[in-house]
């Protein structure tokens, strides 16, 4: 019966899609880390659903950006790191891993103080909570293979949507939401331009592309699997920008009907200043969602950047080896989970310049990488027949111009 | 212009090619093409920035103020429909290097070239920190800067023969070792493998090293290897490796050598460290040898004054040497003196034998330089001939070495 023929290909690709889906979910979910989530909150206490909207072309941008990566890996097999050490260079690959290097140790470090803060709102003091993540995390690395520490950040990707309850909770006006999507506005002024940049500008940062290629890798996809890989990706774009949303709303149906006089300093105010308007429970929710995703970026954080040190001096890399197979990238993970965890618990630790400053070098990082990339993806020698196509070519220009901008922008105005 | 025996690839990349008729600048180098059929990949022609392809046999390489200059007799398109040729900047340096299973071990720094007489062959790729920061351009500051600490910066090379490019470009380069075995290279293993190699391929392999190395792995090899090599090399490049090893090390492969080539080479190095090899290379500090100077004029007792006469003048030998004259038999063992002045009074068709005196002063090589002081002083003697214990003539001790050894022993004891 060619009905039944049908059902059972559908049912064949769903298998086949749950068996490819991972890199993209995960890539995309990790993007919501402690800075994300921080970012999302303050845009929404601050402008309310107004700037809701800005997450549409984030959304595109990030999928623009992660399509080049699953494509670039599946054609070559190789890393980024491999590509740009081979295509651009010892210098540029030596520039991109000294700032990567630093502001990834200072990224993690901003990851584990959002396992600190978000594990006080449980009144779990941080010397036991910091110590005790970090150890997991590491063994999940460490210890685990490559799919069952994809299926754990399956599991976290999961567990973000949370965000969705927490905003629930904070009882949204659905109707005003809606008319603010359809209806794009933006105030011209200083303040809602620096968010809207900060905003997709937070959407991608310089070591999600090295994680991303990688992982495509390890999991071994091939080009018949890139179809399935589209769909993986747009389904983690999907999930990533509906957190953020929820995120954004859970505080502009809240902190923003308060009135100015809540200061946010960190994603775990935020946490703070939901308790008296919206319950405790949503504000353990949210501190639930902090957790989750501060310890997901703070796993995925140190492996991309082992990454891409092993793949730019050609060590073997990844989580599938063990550590005799490849010392240098778990000694790397090890180091960097460590280093972050440890400034964390060090009692007058300048955690918000840390921020500040891991944020200031990615602005920097970023153009060097994406540049890179757009001119490795149009090599013919490098991709074959799958160079960008013209088209494709006219759509990561201007998103790769337009990142570059704001990351620039951004730079510039933290650093005035 | 110095002669170029090795360079590294990193250091030649972008460097002006010149055309030898007027000077004028023919292009930039872009890549080295290798052919990889001969037994070691060599080079046959230089890819330029602008795209032109030259023949590399028609391109000399020279060193002018530290930098690598390149002269083309000829600009002649060169056919290359081969398949076997490689790019080294783009299929070699940076490539992931893997092992026997396919592994990932380290990526390529740099590559090392060797300049012998029919070409320039790639010998090894340099996969150490050295390598690295060469192509940052920080490796030369380093070294002078770690150099004040009397550090230096690890290098690790992995020679060509364990190696094999596969598939051009994309899987990058296997090894065809065990690779534990070729990632801890170390001198004293590339010692090893250098002894292992045929005569010829120990040549070129040692002209790609830098004289550091070079020096570090010859003193790892055995005497007979170290002979071999020595004998490969050019004087001028021998001198130099033997500079920077230990003198001692230098003297006993230089006793392995013949007296002429040692004595070559030794001139050819610069005088402190030549002095001290010599010094070592024969006797102990506390011996008459190590005071004796080889030059002396000596003549066969058959000859007639005025010959002799003749041929002084034709020698002009220095003041030192000409005090006294020494007559030898065949085997080189001193049979009696002439003194100078006997020489001058004598008619010139009088025989040597004839005024020369048998019953002479002499030390051995080996007596304590104590001994020397005294007899120059009892016989009055201007110079002294040093016999070994065969009484072949080795060399004398002038009255004034005496005297500033003693001045030297002297100064000491104050």
């Amino acid at each position: 019966m060619p009905a039944k023929t049908k059902n059972n290909s559908f049912l064949r690709n769903v298998l086949i899609f749950l068996s490819i889906l991972g890199p993209g979910i995960i890539t995309g979910s990790v993007d919501n880390d402690v800075g994300g989530i921080y970012t999302y909150s303050a845009a929404g206490a601050q402008f309310g659903y107004s700037l809701v909207w800005t997450l549409i072309p984030a959304a595109i941008v990030l999928f623009v950006v992660q399509e080049m990566n699953a494509r670039m890996g599946i054609v070559t097999g190789k890393g980024l790191a491999d590509l740009i050490r081979e295509n651009a260079g010892v210098r540029t690959t030596f520039v991109i891993f000294v700032f990567l290097l630093i502001a990834d140790i200072m990224n993690t470090t901003t990851e584990f103080a959002g396992v600190a803060g978000s594990t006080e709102i449980f009144g779990v003091s941080k010397y036991i909570s910091v110590p005790l993540t970090a150890f997991i995390i590491w063994l999940i690395v460490v210890k685990g293979n490559y799919k069952f520490a994809e299926k754990i950040f399956l599991i976290f990707s999961l567990a973000l949507l949370v965000y969705i309850v927490a905003a629930i909770m904070a009882k949204p006006d659905w109707s005003s939401l809606g008319s603010s999507i359809i209806h794009p506005t933006m105030k011209l002024d200083f303040p809602t331009v620096s968010t809207v940049i900060g905003l997709i500008g937070t959407t991608i940062a310089p070591w999600m592309q090295f994680y991303m290629q990688s992982s495509v890798i390890e999991k071994g996809l091939k080009l018949k699997d890139y179809k399935y890989t589209i769909i993986d990706i747009v389904t983690g774009c999907v999930a990533t920008i509906v957190v953020a949303m929820f995120i954004m709303v859970a505080c502009g149906s809240t902190i923003y009907h308060a009135g100015g006089n809540i200061v946010l300093n960190d994603a775990k105010d935020v946490a703070l200043a939901l308790q008296p308007l919206a319950g405790a429970l949503a504000s353990q929710v949210f501190a639930f969602g902090l957790f989750i995703a501060s310890i997901f970026s703070a796993t995925i954080l140190p492996v991309a950047t082992a990454f891409y040190v092993c793949e730019a001096f050609g060590f073997e890399a990844g989580i599938d080896k063990t550590w005799k197979e490849a010392p240098q990238f778990y000694w790397l993970y090890t180091a960097i989970v460590i280093i972050g965890a440890g400034i964390v618990l060090l009692p007058s630790a300048p955690l918000f310049g840390i921020a500040l400053w891991s944020q200031r070098i990615n602005g920097i990082l970023l153009p060097v990488v994406l540049i890179c990339m757009i001119l490795i993806i149009n090599k013919k020698d490098v991709m074959g027949k799958y160079v960008n196509k013209p088209v494709q070519n006219i759509i990561c220009w201007v998103t790769v111009t337009l990142l570059v901008g704001l990351s620039l922008i951004l730079l510039v105005t933290s650093l005035i | 212009m110095n002669i170029v025996s090795n360079f590294y690839l990193s250091r030649i990349l972008g460097r002006k090619i010149l055309y030898t008729k007027d000077g004028s600048v023919i292009g930039r180098i872009a890549d080295l093409i290798v052919d990889r059929s001969f037994k070691r990949p060599k080079v046959v022609a230089v890819k330029l920035r602008s795209g032109i392809i030259l023949d590399s046999s028609l391109i000399e390489i020279a060193k002018e103020k530290g930098q690598y200059v390149f002269y083309c007799t000829e600009i002649r398109d060169i056919n290359l429909n081969r398949d076997n040729l490689l790019y080294l900047a783009k299929n070699i340096q940076d490539r992931q290097i893997v092992d026997m299973d396919g592994h990932k071990v380290v990526r390529v720094n740099d590559v090392r070239l060797a300049v012998v007489k029919d070409g320039t062959y790639m010998i090894a790729v340099d996969v150490g920190l050295e390598g690295l920061l060469r192509r940052l351009g920080f490796a030369k500051p380093l070294k002078v800067l770690l150099k004040r600490f009397g550090k230096n910066i690890p290098s690790r090379l992995i020679l060509w023969d364990d190696v094999e490019a596969v598939d051009a470009g994309h899987s990058g380069i296997k090894l065809t070792k065990e690779s534990a075995k070729i990632a801890t290279m170390h001198p004293s293993d590339l010692a090893d493998i250098i002894e292992d190699l045929d005569n010829n391929s120990q040549a070129t392999l040692f002209a790609s090293l830098d004289e550091e190395k070079a020096a570090d792995v010859l003193e790892e090899m055995e005497p007979e290897s170290q002979k071999h090599i020595i004998d490969s090399l050019s004087i001028e490049k021998a001198a130099d490796v033997l500079e920077k090893m230990p003198s001692d090390e230098a003297a006993d492969l230089l006793d392995v050598l013949s007296d002429d080539v040692a004595e070559e080479i030794l001139g050819e190095m610069d005088k402190e460290s030549s002095k001290e090899v010599r010094d070592l290379m024969e006797y102990p500090d506390d011996t008459v040898g190590s005071l004796m100077s080889a030059d002396f004029v000596s003549f066969k007792s058959s000859m007639s004054v005025g010959e002799v006469l003749g041929s002084l003048r034709g020698a002009k030998p220095e003041m030192d040497e000409i005090f006294y004259l020494y007559v030898l038999n065949e085997r080189g063992r001193l049979i009696a003196t002439v003194s100078l002045r006997d020489l001058v009074v004598s008619e010139p068709d009088v025989l040597i034998k004839d005024i020369m005196n048998t019953s002479f002063i002499y030390v051995y090589d080996d007596d304590p330089l104590d001994s020397i002081a005294e007899i120059v002083s009892k016989y009055n003697l201007l110079a002294v001939p040093v016999l070994d214990k065969k009484h072949v003539m080795q060399g004398i001790v002038v009255i004034n070495d005496v005297v500033f050894s003693l001045l030297q022993r002297r100064k000491r004891r104050i």
